[in-house]
């Protein structure tokens, strides 16, 4: 049984978030990095099918050099191998992009099962998970927050409005893009950070992966042309003054409400 | 030029008003650009489904007949867009932004090696292209897209357009589509049971977010402000996620939607998962230390600080006032 689990660093969730000189990013320097975190939940279920049975969980991430971090993570918490792609040639890719260069490994790896988060916390597109699953050609799924899996298939729940979930049925192999809080994600041991460092890591240009032209700036059909702060229509009013000047301005619009 | 798709959703056995909406975007780009409108209308004994909704901006509606689009089915949804989009010669697809939108869009755009923008909250011509403006960074940000051009696959927010308005001339075509061997099967659907936290019913809700620090702060801290306002106490998703509280206590798109009289919003940052169950309410109060959280865009009242500060010392105050 192999998974693969394809993980983003993200900025921090709560990184400074301030635009970068070119109007369509945010500045990078010195801000703090982390495993987006529906994409902890994916790894999280590959780790306790690992726990389970024989599996083999490989992390795969694209980005630059600070990427390295989140894959030692992602080691070290149990998975067995990390594929980093590591290639300015990626920078300025769209979904489709990141996707292609995703379902490249993919087809090198041949796993079982593909498990990732649902959304980036950055871009929050939600779009890599069923874009990966069309290119290699398998069934998948998305918001899960309950996988079961028997031979030859999985049953999933998948989230849909008003609480509800609808079960759905996947041949294997099959992609699973998972909902937050699917599971409780489990801390690196020590004994894991320390054996993490002597877990393959195999660093992918584009290249090496025969996507030359395909991906990247020049390839993509969608650009950032621009990102700023929400333009706000009609925002609150605040509450300005002391503490005491706040709450007084509470309790008496409570009780024009008539809820007091 | 190439046309504008609209791929509805059937739901509850009507035509969703989130449909509708996509009908609003594409007859204004359509008009303003010179495109032809055509709409997607696939289920199981959905004629007259397509034939309402040709006479209501749908334009020409390809309907696709079938068991197999009885529910949603990733698949076969994926089919059944491509070959309506062939035979469309659409240039832009509109997908509204639900579950089984998500789902099946992104899926589409791959297949065909086409553009894709999420989450939309409006599309407007610019030039001559079309620009899309969507949220990033849960919220915190707007970023505008723009295509290079070819086919683009959007979907779009619900609730960021009105509803069409205006009858329309349109047609009802028939289109086969060979949905092939399907992976992937539709099973049933699960009903959330309501475990005797029923917000849809208070009166006055007090959610609190991750700001709230830690789980027994919701017991301490947010819980008696509940009570003595004869309220409810609720939470957003990362609390739930977390596991500071259970589900039934969540409140947003798959959670609870609410409107009630008061909501007090504390320590939410409000990405629009949360936004969506409860900018219906009467009355919004936000109280955050981001003076930028998306929250108090749609608050009526907000208090910039702490809030571990500011509700025990509201609670004692409510407590002095009821006397």
């Amino acid at each position: 049984m192999k998974i693969m689990v394809c993980l983003k660093q993200v900025p921090h969730k709560d990184a400074r978030l301030d635009i970068g000189g070119d109007g369509t990013w945010i500045k990078e320097d010195g801000i703090k990095f982390e495993i987006n975190s529906y994409d902890t939940y994916a790894l999280e279920e590959a780790l306790q099918v690992k726990d389970a049975e024989e599996a083999e969980v490989v992390v795969v991430s694209i980005g630059p050099d600070r990427v390295t971090q989140a894959l030692r993570t992602a080691l070290g918490m149990g998975a067995d191998r990390a594929i980093h792609v590591n290639d300015d040639a990626m920078n300025g890719s769209d979904s489709l992009g990141i996707a292609k260069a995703l379902a490249a490994v993919a087809k090198e790896e041949n796993p079982d099962l593909v498990y990732m988060g649902l959304m980036s916390e950055d871009g929050n597109f939600a779009a890599v998970a069923p874009m990966l699953a069309e290119l290699i050609g398998i069934p998948h799924t998305t918001a899960a927050s309950n996988i079961e899996r028997s031979a030859g298939s999985l049953t999933v729940d998948r989230e849909i409005e008003g609480g509800a979930a609808e079960v759905v049925e996947l041949q294997t192999p099959c992609l699973v893009a998972v909902q937050s809080g699917l599971n409780q994600v489990r801390y690196a041991s020590l004994k894991g950070i320390m054996a993490a460092k002597k877990k393959p890591l195999d660093v992918k240009t584009v290249a090496d992966l025969g996507l030359d032209g395909q991906v990247g700036a020049g390839a993509a059909k969608v650009q950032v042309a621009k990102i700023a702060p929400p333009v706000k229509g009609e925002t609150a009013e605040i509450l300005q003054g002391s503490n005491d000047e706040i709450v007084a301005g509470l309790v008496g619009k409570i009780k024009e409400l008539g809820l007091l | 030029m190439g046309s504008i798709l609209i791929v509805t959703e059937i739901q509850g056995g009507q035509i969703r008003e989130a449909s509708y909406e996509l009908a609003a975007f594409a007859n204004e780009v359509g008009a303003a650009t010179g495109r032809d409108v055509h709409s997607l209308v696939a289920g199981k004994g959905a004629e007259a489904l397509a034939d309402e909704f040709s006479k209501k901006g749908g334009g020409s509606v390809h309907l696709v007949e079938g068991d197999v689009f009885e529910n949603y089915n990733a698949e076969a949804s994926a089919a059944a867009i491509k070959a309506a989009i062939e035979a469309s010669g659409a240039e832009l697809v509109l997908v509204s932004n639900t579950p089984s939108g998500w789902d099946v869009a992104p899926r589409v755009a791959a297949g065909l090696d086409a553009g894709f923008v999420s989450d939309c909250f409006k599309i407007e011509v610019e030039g001559d292209g079309v620009g899309f403006h969507r949220r990033v960074f849960n919220g915190k940000l707007d970023a505008h897209m723009t295509s290079s051009g070819g086919l683009i696959v959007a979907t779009v927010q619900p609730g960021a357009a009105n509803a069409f308005e205006g009858s329309t001339d349109g047609s009802v075509s028939k289109l086969d589509v060979n949905v092939g061997d399907l992976k992937t099967k539709f099973v049933e659907i699960k009903i959330a049971e309501s475990k005797g936290v029923d917000l849809t019913k208070a009166d006055v809700i007090i959610a609190g977010g991750r700001g709230v620090g830690a789980p027994e702060k919701f017991t301490e801290v947010v819980q008696p402000l509940a009570e003595i306002l004869g309220g409810a106490m609720g939470a957003s998703r990362p609390v739930v996620d977390a596991g500071w509280l259970p589900h039934e206590y969540q409140v947003g798109s798959s959670g609870q939607v609410v409107t009630p009289k008061l909501y007090i919003a504390v320590g939410i940052s409000g990405a629009i998962q949360h936004l969506v169950g409860m900018k219906g309410s009467n009355y919004i109060i936000a109280i955050n230390k981001d003076p930028d959280a998306p929250i108090f865009e749609v608050a009526d009242l907000g208090v910039v600080g702490d809030l571990l500060e500011v509700i025990p010392a509201l609670t004692a105050a409510v407590t002095e006032a009821k006397g």
